[in-house]
């Protein structure tokens, strides 16, 4: 292996860590709202993993960017990083990676001056994670041979199938939440029924 | 005309300073606006933003909402602030022992507005709301006054009526601003306190009504009439509402200090205990209500207020733990169900107490009472579980023998008849925040 390859792997390596990072980011911003959580988990614990991890994926993402400019294999221009669809090297596929960059990018940035920001600015720029989300999945399926196949497919599969199913249940939830004016009389009638009388 | 009302005013002022009542009607009866002009004359206009600030601090006005906060702090500390200012009347009183802020209103709706215009001008408002309870006689009733006020050219700024939904909360200064907004009357989390940032992010003054009748009166005759009656500390009458154990009374206005044995005719009609402040305030035994008077000089150091000038004798043939569970069950349906202490915790405190008073006792009950109270105080985005909170250990310290006789599947009570007002059907529906 020589340096060449190295930088290449490492490429791809950092890739394949980052989707895994971004589906798990993905499931607890999505499982964590007002009245739902992760069974066993403080609250503040599934906001707080959340965003640790995506601060973690950023820093797979830099490298996994890095690696794949600066090897001399295949040529992509460091203007693709930002722009999309400028790379010679697998125009396509390399151009829906830098979308997701970008959008994700605006998703961290809002979210880091969030305490700057009208809620309503940071939640509808927040919604962008799910558009960010697919096309980075389908843009690690499309340039990269690796994930087409074998364990890895599996892997990209699972962690997909993971995150649609916190959608799923995401949903089922909001349709199921109990209004905020009948949140206390549902209190007080289960803390009646089970009775601190124990 | 005019003179001559202004000298009857002043004769008013001379003969009349220890004479009550005086924000309510002398003679009883509603006043409309010519009774209005011929009793206290013309709405009294200092001519410029902070003139009448300097009068309120010497007369010593406090908030007649129940918090007794020193009036010309807050009109000063409005007035202080870089935009400009919203004034709102509040008479919303969502209180259910409290009548206090409704017969004002409907008995004196002019020196009301005549005190909003007052601490308009005070403050330098250009807007100015009268919020108050969604009872459509009131709120037509002032309709027609202020349409009164306008045929006469009284009001210098056009007052917008807001209805404030039936809840306990909804006098609340935050839910008052968001009310106001056009939102549900929902209370907020502060800072930024309302006084800097209220109604349309505008620095917003709420004064109880009462508060501000109290301002059209010592704007007509200064502070030494309003001193003539009350405490050096705490001077004037204030409104009460007053509930004494034979099930009579009514509101009243009261000079402050006044004995509450006397307001509650308790020599004749004895009481098992006397609630002071409403929902939110604490039980004082027969002994303590005794010696004791209206004032929070000497309420203080029992843990209790005047608050709104709720007065409640409770009767010798009642339960205390039951009508206070009672209560405790209506202010745990009346949480806004926004934070988590009140949303988790007040349920559990109310179940956990009406189980003790149904006899139904368990060993760790009084226990858990104490351990969830002090975990709900003072996390709320309001002071809802904090007065909750002082209600109970209050009902629980004053009735320690009848817990000790529930504890045995005992009560004393003679009848279970509810005593203490509470609303038969609590709104539940989203609609009915706003």
């Amino acid at each position: 292996m020589t340096t060449g390859t190295a930088l290449w792997y490492a490429s791809r390596a950092t890739g394949v860590v980052c989707l895994v990072l971004f589906s798990v980011v993905a499931i607890l911003g999505i499982m964590v709202n007002r009245q739902g959580r992760l069974p066993g988990l403080p609250r503040f614990v599934v906001t707080g993993l959340h965003r640790n991890l995506s601060l973690l994926t950023v820093a797979f993402l830099g490298m996994h960017i890095v690696t794949a400019i600066a090897d001399g294999y295949v040529h992509i221009p460091l203007l693709s990083t930002i722009v999309p669809f400028t790379s010679g090297y697998e125009r396509f596929w390399i151009g829906l990676g830098t979308v997701a960059v970008d959008l994700m990018v605006a998703v961290i940035v809002t979210s880091l001056l969030r305490d700057r920001l009208a809620p309503a600015v940071w939640r509808s720029v927040h919604w962008l994670s799910y558009v960010s989300y697919p096309v980075a999945v389908v843009h690690s399926m499309g340039a990269s041979k690796d994930l087409q196949s074998g364990w890895l497919l599996a892997l990209t599969m699972t962690s997909v199938f993971a995150v649609a199913t916190a959608i799923g249940y995401r949903v089922n939830d909001a349709f199921a939440s109990v209004p905020r004016s009948h949140r206390v009389p549902q209190q007080l009638v289960r803390a009646d029924r089970t009775g601190s009388l124990r | 005309m005019t003179a001559a009302i202004r000298e009857n005013a002043t004769d008013r002022s001379n003969t009349g300073a220890t004479q009550l009542p005086r924000v309510l009607s002398p003679t009883g009866a509603p006043m409309d606006l010519l009774a209005h002009l011929k009793v206290h004359g013309d709405t009294p206009y200092r001519g410029g933003p902070r003139m009448l600030i300097h009068t309120i601090e010497s007369a010593g006005l406090t908030g007649r909402g129940g918090a007794a906060f020193p009036t010309h702090r807050k009109l000063t500390a409005v007035a202080d602030q870089k935009g400009i200012p919203v004034v709102v009347g509040n008479g919303a009183e969502g209180e259910p022992a409290s009548d206090k802020d409704k017969l004002l209103l409907w008995s004196s709706p002019h020196l009301v507005l005549d005190g909003l215009q007052l601490a308009a001008e005070a403050v330098g408002a250009r807007r100015v709301h009268l919020y108050v309870h969604r009872h459509p006689e009131l709120l037509q009733r002032l309709r027609s006054a202020l349409a009164e006020r306008a045929t006469a050219g009284l009001d210098r700024i056009a007052v917008g009526l807001v209805a404030a939904p039936p809840r306990f909360l909804a006098g609340e200064e935050t839910a008052l601003a968001s009310r106001v907004e056009g939102g549900s009357a929902l209370p907020r989390f502060a800072p930024p306190r309302i006084f800097e940032r209220g109604v349309d992010g505008a620095p917003t003054l709420v004064q109880n009504v009462e508060t501000l009748a109290q301002i059209a009166l010592i704007s007509r005759y200064g502070p030494a009439w309003f001193r003539a009656i009350g405490t050096e500390q705490e001077p004037g009458s204030m409104l009460t509402t007053l509930r004494p154990a034979d099930g009579g009374g009514g509101v009243a206005e009261t000079a402050i200090g006044t004995p509450i044995t006397e307001l509650l005719r308790l020599a004749e009609h004895p009481a098992r205990a006397v609630l002071v402040g409403g929902y939110h305030g604490a039980w004082l035994t027969p002994e303590q209500a005794g010696h004791l008077t209206l004032s929070n000089a000497d309420l203080r150091p029992f843990g209790a207020a005047v608050g709104a000038g709720v007065l409640v004798a409770l009767p010798t043939d009642r339960c205390g733990i039951v009508e206070s569970a009672r209560v405790v069950r209506y202010l745990a349906l009346e949480s806004a169900g926004q934070c988590g202490p009140c949303l988790n915790g007040l349920p559990r405190i109310a179940a956990t107490f009406s189980a003790l008073a149904n006899r139904q006792f368990a060993r760790s009950a009084l226990e858990d009472l104490q351990r969830w109270s002090t975990l709900v105080e003072r996390r709320g985005a309001c002071h809802h579980p904090d007065g909750t909170v002082r209600f109970l250990r209050s009902a629980l310290n004053v009735f320690s023998d009848e817990v000790t006789l529930h504890a045995a599947g005992r009560c004393s009570a003679g009848t279970t008849a509810p005593f203490l007002p509470i609303p038969t059907a609590t709104p539940s529906y989203e609609e009915d925040w706003s």
